[in-house]
């Protein structure tokens, strides 16, 4: 139990969060203006669906490659590029997310793919040197000692690195995960119908109730999946 | 030997591939839709071969060669590659345009941008390379200065970027300003409000669950709410917009963008803190210092180096959120950007997404120079 005790705090706030977009909790919480209309729960559902297939597919992807491009950068014969893997993730990372969804759109057009491609571009260098950082804090000596005792890469990649560095590897796809999340509410300045819509409309028509149910709802999804992931890592670290 | 001339070759083959395959110049019938692609060969006429052979030749060099000497050369080949691309397009671009109607436009297609990325990263790592005092900075301005000149010069008029451009020179000069202005203001108030948590010892865990939790939330989800919460404030005391309080505007950008800069300023700061060891600080007390000498004499130049790197990761995300005020109508680069979207214009979002990523860069590069020259002045 002990082991899941770190989820516990984000899953309470991620249930309240969640609880409180109902549309007749939300209309509560924001006082005064007539003009106030809440999101059916029903729409609100489908957009938190929505958010949540678009944010797990760009997990996914940035999983996949950032972190198939970590362990690649990682093995011996590679070493050389990890300065400069350093440096160009430093620089996409400089890029504001909006910016990428902002030049994607000529390119993509409206809706989920510059969303997805945004997603891509800002959450891979996140991965990436989160995996590179995950796989070099493993020891040298655990490395040689497995080496000595003749197992083969792969066996040391698979019994030795990848243990040592799971805690590492969770940490990076909390933060990627986080990362989607947040992205793909930008995304809705694309066209993407996710929980930044009713922000965005809200912020355009003055609709307060339902921007606070879009910010509750998404910020509710963000810390769901960061207990989810958290409890995941607590489990893996029973080794 | 075989192996560093497949290198080189393998180096100098993208630019002369990418002039092949993808289109220089879109040429549009408006400002608002993509239009026809042009190939290299049209879009650059006599500048092709030019351009091909010199980028090869940069990136080549840069590949294969290890003296200061060569790096230069290579540099100076990427950069002389780099504005006969520009000279080549603007040409075309004015030749394209000749006939068509006033609306017509010639943009930067996506070739173009792919061989000015490569060459300028390339003019970049030979600056690094070469080692001289102040090269990437002064390889970034002499790009800079390439740029004005060609220009001033009038090379560049007929694509549809430096129109844009054209159009909009104040309101681009008032946006930076306002940018600059949100973000450093924003990190002003960030490093006030940490260093006031940092004198609250008892609640350190506190502040360190509070500060990565708002990490959580969506930007854009944490500015509707501050909208949202700072208008049913002014609903329940209406007193208030006497004030001069507002929902919308820099009050809730600024409190927003200020909450992210809270954990990389936050985590900096504890960091700098625990930097001297144990063994460092029982010295300075067995010395007498007193823990105010303690703390300007031994944690805080040995943490300096760390502070400063928080410092550069907030000012990074400061100017990256900036972009987001414009959403609550705090103004900045965000407003052009915006406008662009909404009209679908890809170069309004170019003219405000480029500052942005220039003025990110600019802060990156500038900040890590001086987190790597307090390391070489305080060594751990």
């Amino acid at each position: 139990m002990s082991r899941l005790t770190p989820a516990i705090g984000p899953l309470l706030l991620g249930i309240v969060l969640g609880l409180s977009s109902h549309p007749a909790l939300a209309s509560l919480l924001v006082v005064g203006g007539g003009a106030q209309r809440p999101l059916a729960l029903g729409r609100l559902a489908d957009l938190a669906l929505n958010h949540l297939a678009l944010a797990g597919t760009g997990l996914a992807l940035v999983a996949g490659l950032g972190g198939g491009l970590g362990l690649i950068a990682t093995r011996g014969r590679f070493a050389a590029l990890r300065g400069s893997i350093d440096t160009f993730a430093a620089f996409a990372q400089a890029v504001p997310p909006v910016v990428v969804v902002a030049l994607a759109l000529p390119i993509l057009g409206f809706g989920g793919p510059p969303t997805l491609l945004a997603l891509a571009a800002y959450g891979l260098m996140a991965t990436l040197r989160g995996t590179v950082a995950a796989l070099e804090s493993v020891p040298t000596e655990a490395r040689e000692a497995a080496r000595a005792i003749g197992l083969t890469p792969c066996q040391i990649l698979r019994q030795v690195e990848l243990p040592l560095a799971a805690w590492g590897l969770i940490e990076t796809l909390r933060t990627a995960f986080v990362l989607c999340v947040a992205v793909t509410a930008v995304g809705a300045l694309a066209g993407a119908a996710t929980l930044g819509t009713p922000i965005v409309a809200g912020l355009q028509n003055q609709n307060f109730v339902a921007m606070l149910q879009g910010a509750l709802a998404s910020a509710a999804l963000a810390f769901l999946g960061d207990a989810l992931l958290l409890a995941a890592g607590g489990l893996l670290r029973r080794a | 030997m075989i192996a560093r001339l497949i290198l080189g070759l393998a180096a100098a083959a993208p630019v002369p591939t990418v002039l092949a395959l993808l289109p220089m110049l879109h040429l549009a019938p408006n400002r608002l839709v993509t239009g026809t692609p042009l190939n290299a060969a049209t879009a650059l006429g006599p500048w092709l071969w030019p351009v091909a052979g010199l980028s090869a030749l940069g990136l080549g060099l840069l590949a294969l060669g290890r003296g200061r000497g060569v790096t230069l050369v290579a540099g100076l080949a990427c950069a002389g590659a780099a504005s006969m691309l520009l000279i080549g397009v603007g040409a075309g671009a004015s030749a394209a345009l000749a006939n068509a109607p006033p609306a017509a436009r010639a943009r930067l297609a996506a070739g173009a941008w792919i061989i000015l990325i490569l060459l300028a990263s390339a003019v970049t790592a030979a600056a690094r390379r070469a080692a001289l005092p102040g090269g990437v900075p002064m390889a970034a301005a002499g790009l800079g200065g390439l740029l004005a000149i060609l220009g001033i010069a009038g090379h560049l008029d007929a694509l549809s970027l430096a129109q844009e451009l054209q159009a909009r020179r104040s309101l681009l000069g008032h946006a930076i300003i306002d940018h600059l202005a949100l973000s450093c203001g924003a990190l002003l108030l960030a490093l006030l409000a940490t260093l006031a948590l940092g004198s609250w010892r008892r609640g350190r865990g506190a502040v360190d669950l509070a500060v990565s939790g708002v990490q959580v939330v969506p930007a854009i989800a944490l500015f509707g709410g501050l909208v949202a919460s700072a208008s049913a404030l002014l609903g329940a005391l209406p007193a208030l917009r006497g004030y001069g309080f507002s929902a919308l505007g820099t009050g809730p950008a600024l409190t927003g963008i200020a909450a992210y800069l809270l954990l990389p300023l936050w985590r900096g700061l504890q960091a700098a803190l625990r930097a001297p060891d144990g063994a460092s600080l029982d010295a300075a007390r067995a010395l007498g210092l007193s823990p105010r000498q303690i703390l300007t004499d031994l944690r805080l130049p040995l943490g300096a180096p760390v502070l400063v790197g928080g410092l550069r990761v907030a000012t990074v995300q400061a100017l990256g959120l900036a972009t987001l005020g414009a959403l609550v109508g705090a103004g900045g680069l965000g407003t052009l950007v915006f406008d662009g979207m909404a009209q679908f214009a890809p170069d309004l979002i170019l003219l405000g997404a480029l500052p942005v990523i220039a003025l990110s860069l600019a802060a990156e590069t500038g900040l890590r120079a001086v987190e790597a020259a307090a390391r070489r002045r305080w060594p751990q």
